[in-house]
């Protein structure tokens, strides 16, 4: 398993926003889901909470609840204060009418009609300024989802439900009913009602179930008429008898349209029109390995039912599934997702299940399905936490027989008790889960325990366990009090028992609990996942080359870093899933980082391939980390990418590594050369000679004094000289030793051998490529990365809104602009080698200072010197932000000034050659200004680039400040 | 662990083996084919894991053997530890007609290796031997479809199944049998080549890991065993080893609907 994920990073808590979205199973809106103080900002319709009391009927079937009105463009929700009572989301293009109702002084009231009559009455009982914005807010929104055409859209949606054709044809048209359009429009609908809505294969391949033993005709008695008293589909009110209804099981026929309703996913088929047919039509000739394993198992799904024994119900399956694959490929298919759609189908058309496909593994069991299940794996743990909690005699048993309570529970949770109990048993759980949100699995799971806590008690291993609950679902059928004299206590089945206790011994599991527990548990899963999969990367590497594998372990934590920080182009994930082989493959599924991602490898385990700054502005020190850009890295890259698929998998960085970590002297030599010759021919040009320079420049970027520009330069003058000297005949036959121009710059030119020499002929050089190479990559474990803080719930809450990485570059800007007004910022560029703290090395100096003397071949100088200049100056200019600056604003401490001073006049020192200009003083100015400049421009990127006054500090401060606000 | 079940069945062992495999190599058909003898189409997968029992007899001791048959798909890997702990028997599946699939196989002796009970016992099958036996099969498609096991037995029409689409039977392997013997006692496991569609070499790994598996170390490991285990081990007197099926205790599993 090569595939590094690190999606499980990704991972932020769901703002109190989105909690409110998914607690009214509003569908995120499609266009940019930005943060919700932007979205405030930005000129969208506002969203707004207001306090209302729900009035409704006029028969007054209901009381009145007061709760908390949100107006959620383009939804209109209401819950009672309980949050379970009551509630609706109404979208607003069912609201045809809305009306200021004349009530006693002091009473705000609104009086909302939807299209089919119903009249809503919610009385807003803040000040009345607010419910004036509030009025006004409802209004634009209307008129906004007018402009949409929406409000025309319900009609043809409507058709598609089934509520409506019995409401419609259930006879009277009850009073309330003005607006008359609706009747004749189902009454036009009538003739073919069967073929307008959505339904499932039950209808022609039969439901599971007795009908007469379900009570179906009183059930859809009792559900006609609180749909028609309360709404359905769409404009659902949900009080208290419909969570009751619910409860004691749908009607089939209606129980489809009733799991959309419930579950939200309705809101999303009526938002996304079309969508799913045009899925179908993209996947039309597409493969994936998602589609391999879906084809496995079609005929393994439900094969007891009916319609999965014919090819329409076989083809349904498929279609849903591949769609969903299609459309969530970081979800793909996972085994479980075929019972789950294989038993909606009953249900569900093909369209109504796939959006219900899409709330389930998206909403409702988060995290359940994808590559790593870690959705799944958190609830068993904290289903766990649960049971030791509720029932801790049987988690201790558990303990001491050393049961793990998952191996039953995990396929409870994965496959809604469908692919554990008998199915009509199991859909009644459906109907609750959809009804009451995820806490119902967790509910009757624990009643499950709990009922069967005695002869837990007496198990003594997995299998007894397995076998325990095994006979306990094949019995649920069966009478729960057999023994008893009241044959109404001897109707009571099993089921009906375990239903009663999950909802009323458990009801104390609500979904904040399973929220916070899940916060509390997020860590330890996903470090566990984490470690596994680091733990069968390094495993399944091919070769470790010298390494151990506690090494591949930290090269494993770089990669994984660089990942978290640079994801892999997405180009790179795809590929796997094209090829035709089967599943779990190390070859194919393997993940490969492109070189953005490389880079921030590299700079984690790599000196110089990073720029550090050190910054002190009086209030802090901090190390500012970079990653340095160069050729040479990209060089690298390419070096490794032995395969040539122009990117690099764990293993390529793993080898790539080996090839230079663990080398001695003359290996390193060996590395740095066959580096830069490009053709692999043994030779390098006099390009790569000097590309090889500038790589030596690049290394030493950051080196205190000038020991090592001078090696670099010396050793440009030895290779010349010593390559012109060892060429081949060819200079004879022009005027002598003299004349090696004839040579052009991409012919080989300068063997190993050669190089060798010329490297070891100086000090500094070698001393480089005896240890200093192979030490500047440093393999240490990487500090803890963060997760979103999981602890506790409003404190984490609240430091993970202050601690976000902009807060703190923010904080960093800022206290470097206050120490660069008191004048206590400096910067300064971390060595990457570090060999030389202090400037001596005089030697190398007098050797930088002769070449230009001493060298006869003037042009081939030349181009060393327009070359290597250009490329000098690129890193002078960096070197120059930080020693200048630190000598213009700081009082810093001497020795540092005189760096700073040598650092600037090195460049010059080859310029020299290349007749620059000399006066480095003036230079120094120059440079000054620029890095003025420079570190304005990188404290105010984002807002203003003139220097900072006290002035502009405040409005900084207070944009800052305000945002949240507005 | 044991205790539980020799008081009821005379020194009777319980050994916790643990099927892992890639997908659709035939994890649950060679289950099936050992613990009721039958070859069935059209099974629900495995969510998880299915856990089935089935007890044999090895000279005079009866092994009770506790088989978790894994889930395949690659994504319940991270699951996996959850049954191979405590094992003491691991059956490792791969397909013979499709090279990748010994790979996933290497992988998970690999990590059982690394992360599973010490003293495991592995054994290495090669599925579907039925595909490339040249003259038995009558003719290429048919026998594919119903030995393919798990997954692709469940795709009814054989010309669906990607992989083995007929053809000449021969042609079909893709993992020699030399390439994965060489692998297996380089890794020191047990290897069988096998077909759950006729039952070829099924019961044979049974045996063998029977025989390997250090009984008296079981026993002495659980409560309440190790006393009577002593005498047992040296009354090799009866060297008739066979398996006995007549005691099937297949527990079904999987949705009862």
């Amino acid at each position: 398993m090569s595939t590094i994920s690190t999606q499980l990073r990704n991972f932020k808590e769901p703002t109190k926003d989105q909690l409110t979205h998914v607690f009214f199973s509003i569908p995120e809106a499609p266009p940019v889901p930005l943060k919700d103080t932007e979205k405030q900002g930005s000129g969208d319709i506002e969203k707004m909470e207001i306090n209302a009391i729900l009035s409704f009927g006029a028969q007054e079937v209901e009381d009145s609840y007061a709760g908390k009105l949100h107006l959620l463009p383009p939804y209109l929700a209401f819950s009672s204060l309980d949050r379970k009572s009551v509630r609706f989301t109404l979208p607003l293009s069912t609201v045809r009418r809305v009306e200021r109702l004349n009530a006693r002084a002091g009473v705000y009231a609104l009086s909302l009609s939807t299209w089919h009559g119903m009249k809503i009455i919610v009385q807003l009982t803040s000040l009345r300024p607010t419910a004036d914005l509030f009025c006004g807010l409802l209004r634009e929104a209307l008129k906004v989802e007018l402009q949409r055409g929406q409000m025309k859209a319900v009609k043809g949606f409507v058709k598609t439900c089934y509520s409506e054709g019995l409401v419609s044809l259930s006879g009277v048209s009850d009073n309330e009913r003005e607006d008359g359009s609706l009747i004749t429009e189902t009454k036009e609908g009538c003739p073919a009602p069967e073929t307008e809505f959505h339904g499932g294969l039950g209808l022609r391949f039969k439901f599971p179930g007795d009908p007469k033993k379900l009570r179906e005709a009183s059930k859809i008695k009792l559900w006609t008429t609180y749909l028609k008293n309360h709404g359905r589909n769409l404009t659902l009110l949900r009080y208290p008898q419909c969570t009751r209804l619910v409860q004691v099981g749908l009607p089939n026929r209606l129980r489809g349209e009733m799991w959309e309703t419930l579950s939200g996913s309705l809101y999303l088929r009526f938002s996304n029109p079309g969508v799913y047919d045009q899925l179908l039509l993209d996947i039309q000739g597409t493969n994936s390995t998602s589609f391999e394993d879906i084809e496995k198992d079609l005929h393994r799904s439900l094969p007891e039912y009916a319609g999965y024994q014919s090819d329409e119900g076989i083809s349904a399956l498929r279609r849903v599934l591949q769609a969903y694959s299609h459309r969530n490929p970081e979800v793909g298919y996972c085994q479980a997702m075929n019972i789950l759609a294989a038993a909606i189908l009953i249900y569900m058309s093909e369209e109504q299940t796939f959006w219900l496909l899409e709330v389930l593994c998206d909403r409702l069991l988060p995290g359940y399905y994808g590559p790593t299940m870690h959705g799944t794996l958190l609830d068993q743990r904290v289903f766990e936490s649960l049971v030791t909690r509720c029932l801790p005699m049987i988690s201790d048993h558990f303990q001491a027989v050393d049961v793990q309570l998952s191996v039953a529970s995990l396929p409870w949770f994965l496959s809604l008790y469908i692919n554990s109990m008998p199915m009509v048993f199991a859909f009644r759980i459906v109907d609750c889960f959809f009804c009451m949100g995820p806490k119902v699995l967790f509910q009757v799971g624990k009643a499950i325990l709990k009922i069967n806590g005695e002869k837990l008690l007496q198990i003594q291993d997995d299998g007894g366990f397995l076998n325990l609950m095994r006979e306990y679902f094949a019995s649920l059928g069966d009478s729960a009090h057999p023994e008893s004299a009241d044959p109404r206590a001897r109707a009571i089945t099993r089921f009906q028992e375990l239903l009663l206790i999950s909802f009323r011994e458990f009801a104390v599991i609500s979904d904040e609990t399973i929220l916070s527990e899940r916060r509390k548990y997020r860590n330890e899963i996903v470090n566990s996942i984490e470690s596994f999969s680091k733990r069968s990367a390094v495993r399944n590497l091919k070769t470790l080359g010298r390494f151990t594998k506690e090494q591949a372990g930290f090269i494993y934590d770089a990669l994984y870093k660089a990942m978290c920080d640079v994801p892999p182009p997405p180009t790179v994930a795809p590929p796997p899933s094209l090829l035709a082989t089967n599943d779990g493959n190390q070859e194919r599924a393997e993940t490969r980082i492109g070189i953005p991602t490389f880079q921030v490898f590299l700079s984690e385990i790599l000196t110089w391939a990073r720029n550090e700054k050190i910054v002190i502005n009086g209030f802090q020190e901090r190390i500012d980390r970079e990653v340095a850009e160069h050729e040479l890295i990209d060089r690298l890259f390419y070096f490794w990418d032995t395969s040539c698929k122009g990117s690099l998998s764990f293993q390529d960085l793993v080898s790539g590594l080996d090839g230079v970590m663990l080398n001695d002297l003359m290996e390193n030599i060996e590395w740095f050369f066959n580096l830069h010759d490009k053709n692999k021919d043994g030779y390098l040009t006099k390009d790569e000679v000097l590309t090889l320079s500038e790589s030596f420049l690049f290394i030493f970027r950051h080196e205190i004094g000038d020991a090592y520009l001078g090696a670099v330069s010396k050793f440009m003058t030895n290779a010349f000289e010593y390559g012109d000297s060892l060429l081949p005949q060819h200079t004879n036959s022009k005027t002598g030793a003299t004349e090696p121009r004839d040579i052009g710059h991409n012919q080989p030119y300068l063997n190993l051998a050669t190089f060798r020499m010329v490297v070891l002929a100086d000090e500094v050089l070698e001393s480089f490529f005896e240890t200093d190479l192979s030490a500047s990559f440093r393999l240490e474990p990487v500090p803890d990365l963060e997760l979103p803080p999981a602890s506790s719930g409003f404190l984490g809450d609240l430091w993970s809104n202050i601690a976000t990485q902009d807060n703190r570059k923010m904080f960093n800007k800022l206290s470097d602009e206050l120490g660069k007004t008191i004048g206590k910022h400096q910067v300064i560029y971390r060595p990457t080698i570090g060999r030389f703290t202090k400037l001596e090395e005089p030697t190398a100096r007098e050797s930088l200072i002769s070449p230009p003397a001493k060298t006869t071949s003037g042009s081939s100088l030349g181009t060393v010197v327009v070359s290597s200049s250009s490329s000098t100056l690129d890193t002078s200019s960096i070197h120059d932000n930080g020693p200048s600056s630190a000598s213009v604003f700081s009082p810093m401490p001497h020795f540092k000034a005189v760096n700073a001073a040598f650092m600037e006049r090195t460049p010059f020192a080859i310029d020299d050659a290349g007749d620059d200009d000399d006066d480095s003083d003036l230079d120094m100015v120059h440079g000054e200004d620029d890095d003025q400049v420079m570190d304005e421009v990188d404290a105010f990127l984002e807002a203003h680039d003139s220097g900072l006054t006290e002035a502009d500090k405040e409005v900084a401060k207070d944009l800052l400040n305000a945002e949240p606000v507005k | 662990m044991a205790d539980a079940a020799s008081g009821s069945v005379d020194r009777s062992v319980q050994v916790k083996l643990v099927l892992l495999g890639e997908a659709a190599v035939g994890k649950s058909s060679v289950v099936l084919r050992f613990v009721s003898n039958e070859f069935q189409a059209n099974k629900e997968p495995t969510i998880g894991a299915a856990f089935l029992t089935q007890k044999c007899r090895l000279e005079d001791r009866v092994l009770r053997y506790e088989i978790w048959d894994t889930a395949g798909q690659e994504r319940f890997h991270s699951l996996a530890p959850m049954y191979y702990r405590n094992a003491q028997a691991a059956v490792v599946v791969y397909d013979v007609t499709k090279a990748t699939s010994l790979e996933k196989a290497k992988s998970w002796v690999k990590e059982l290796q690394r992360q599973a009970n010490p003293n495991i016992v592995i054994a290495l099958a090669g599925n579907k031997v039925d595909l490339v036996q040249t003259s038995a099969m009558s003719s290429g498609s048919t026998p594919s479809s119903e030995s393919e096991d798990e997954a692709d037995d469940a795709t009814a029409t054989p010309g669906e199944s990607p992989s083995v689409s007929g053809g000449e039977p021969e042609s079909l392997r893709q993992v020699p049998r030399e390439e994965a013997q060489a692998y297996a006692t380089e890794a020191g496991l047990l290897f069988f080549e096998t077909s759950a569609k006729s039952g070829e070499g099924i019961v044979e790994i049974f045996t063998e890991i029977a025989k390997k598996i250090p009984i008296e170390h079981i026993l002495a490991s659980t409560r309440g065993g190790a006393g009577r285990s002593g005498g047992a081990g040296g009354r090799a007197g009866g060297a008739r080893e066979d398996v006995n099926l007549e005691e099937q205790q297949s527990k079904k599993d999987g949705c009862n609907c």
